[in-house]
């Protein structure tokens, strides 16, 4: 008797400690605004709020994780071929320390927003649950796709869903 | 029943020891670095794991979850 309560217990137990990951921002969801300084030391804090009416890809990334990396001059290609449409790309750095994340730009300069996160606060509150993952933001601030991963033929499903929003909007 | 109760008091318990913590997936940094690799050197790692082998005529065990970006 007393193990049936015990293991009925620990079956809610587990699929309420399973739920975690059904807290995470799903496509649809409202984009969680946050406010980060930028990763140079001098720049103006960068937040959602100020990219109100913009569609903005938001994506974390990090010096030790190789998708990210590789990812990134393909994002800055993409960022100069659609920013005339209202387009921005916020790229969260979540390096600890920060300097990683300046060493890696300094080899590989980038045109678009740079905060840094090295506390992981705002990927804590998107509930990131892998490197990379990003999320493109509507302008009315609803998420459209949120993108795990870094592969061969990625680029091709993002510039596909960002030139939706664009046309959409 | 009442040391089965004990020893799932003791189990969860053990739970919230504040060195049982999850890596979230941001903070894995430090796992990705080359020391922290299970085996650093690729070719090393598959001359031994095929002696092995031959030796003890089964295979694996030698490697797990580790560094990385923990992405897909």
């Amino acid at each position: 008797m007393n193990f049936k309560k015990a293991s009925h217990a620990s079956v809610i137990a587990l699929i309420l400690g399973m739920s975690f990951n059904s807290l995470a921002v799903e496509e649809g969801d409202d984009a969680p605004g946050f406010l980060l300084p930028a990763i140079q030391e001098g720049q103006p804090d960068i937040s959602m709020a100020a990219l109100e009416g913009k569609t903005v890809y938001v994506d974390f990334w990090a010096s030790w994780c190789a998708p990210c990396l590789k990812s990134l001059p393909l994002y800055n290609e993409m960022y100069h071929k659609y920013k005339n449409q209202g387009f921005e790309i916020i790229a969260i750095n979540v390096d600890n320390p920060v300097e990683d994340g300046l060493d890696f730009l300094i080899d590989t300069p980038l045109d678009f927003l740079i905060p840094s996160d090295p506390d992981g606060e705002t990927a804590e509150l998107f509930k990131v649950i892998g490197m990379p993952t990003s999320y493109l933001v509507t302008p009315k601030g609803k998420v459209e796709l949120v993108h795990m991963g870094f592969r061969n033929g990625d680029m091709e499903i993002i510039e596909e869903a960002i030139e939706k929003v664009l046309a959409a909007n | 029943m009442k040391p089965f109760r004990t020893l799932l008091l003791v189990t969860f318990s053990l739970s919230l020891l504040a060195a049982c913590t999850q890596v979230r997936p941001w903070e894995r940094g430090l796992l990705a670095r080359e020391e922290m690799a299970w085996r650093t050197n690729a070719l090393e790692g598959a001359l031994n794991d095929h002696i092995f082998f031959s030796k003890e005529a089964s295979s694996g065990g030698s490697n797990a979850a580790g560094g990385g970006c923990g992405c897909n």
